[in-house]
């Protein structure tokens, strides 16, 4: 879902920048309450797995292919959207400059449609879903409805910009990311989630951060 | 919960993604993603070919996760040189922001 330079005009992908902007500044917030000893390591090392499986794209069929994004797994790691945010604003950095994925000028729609979008929508589905689904299925749920809406975000960015029909791009987005949203980002989320959640419980959400009680319940029902 | 117990995790994570990064060249579909798909599908021939060879804003040094003239090896070391770099920037960003605090 990486934009590149030439799909938007500079004037809108400034707006998008700027859009961007505030979610960048509280994600850099976020960590300056909120990260410690503790959870450094965990960032950087959820970072750098996010950077390499992005790499592998998985063939979803019809001649297309797609790949994680990760918002959502780091959201729900950290407990805040806003986690989610700065990762995937790192990872584009990275992506952008170094290896030409995604424009430096349409990097705030990518930062945007990527981690705001994907990381709300996933954690706050996640967080909607817990109570009466369990762990696994709230994070598949939360992981691949963010990817769909983000995608759909997308779609309608492409059609302000000129780039392409507004329903067929819909169309063409909603479907490749609904199939794209099942393996490349739900699945892959539960499973993480599912892993850490049987390993590692302290490290889920609630518990890395306030509420300790609640969160050791939830784990283990 | 504790810091030396985390410092397993960031290598365990360091592992896993040196792993991902030595795969991905020879597992990632060559096919195009969804956004690619769908401009593919959606702009007209001429209009597609205008855009896929404006020049980006900034040339990257290894376009594509590739080095130029390295074939295969030269992708995993691309991609293995990006993860090491995101791992260096949010632990370093981390360092920082947490000295900070």
């Amino acid at each position: 879902m990486h934009i590149p330079d030439s799909f938007i005009p500079l004037n809108q992908a400034v707006i998008y920048w700027v859009i961007a902007l505030p979610f960048i500044i509280m994600s850099m917030r976020w960590a300056r309450k909120e990260l410690d000893e503790m959870k450094v390591p965990i960032l950087a090392a959820l970072a750098a797995g996010i950077f390499a499986i992005q790499a592998m794209n998985i063939p979803i069929g019809m001649g297309t292919s797609g790949h994680m994004v990760g918002a959502a797994l780091v959201a729900i790691v950290f407990g805040s959207p806003w986690a989610g945010v700065l990762v995937i604003t790192l990872v584009l950095l990275v992506q952008g400059f170094a290896f030409g994925d995604g424009g430096i000028t349409t990097m705030g729609a990518n930062i945007l449609n990527m981690g705001v979008i994907s990381g709300f929508v996933g954690y706050y589905t996640y967080v909607t879903l817990r109570k009466s689904t369990g762990t696994s299925i709230a994070a598949f749920g939360g992981a691949w409805l963010g990817i769909f809406i983000a995608s759909i975000v997308c779609a309608v960015q492409m059609w302000l910009a000129g780039t392409f029909p507004l329903i067929p791009g819909l169309i063409a987005m909603g479907t490749y990311h609904l199939i794209i949203g099942f393996v490349g980002e739900g699945l892959i989320t539960a499973v993480v989630i599912t892993a850490i959640a049987k390993s590692r419980p302290d490290l889920l959400e609630d518990s890395f951060t306030v509420r300790p009680e609640k969160s050791k319940k939830e784990v283990h029902a | 919960m504790n810091g030396n117990s985390n410092m397993k995790f960031l290598y365990a994570g360091i592992a896993i993604a040196l792993l991902l990064s030595i795969l991905a060249p020879f597992l990632a579909s060559p096919d195009p993603d969804g956004l690619e798909s769908a401009a593919g599908g959606l702009i007209e021939g001429s209009k597609l070919s205008h855009l896929e060879e404006t020049q980006p804003a900034v040339n990257a040094p290894m376009p594509d996760y590739s080095i130029g003239g390295m074939g295969k090896s030269g992708e995993v070391l691309a991609i293995a040189v990006g993860t090491l770099a995101v791992l260096a920037i949010s632990f370093g960003f981390g360092k920082v922001f947490n000295k900070k605090a």
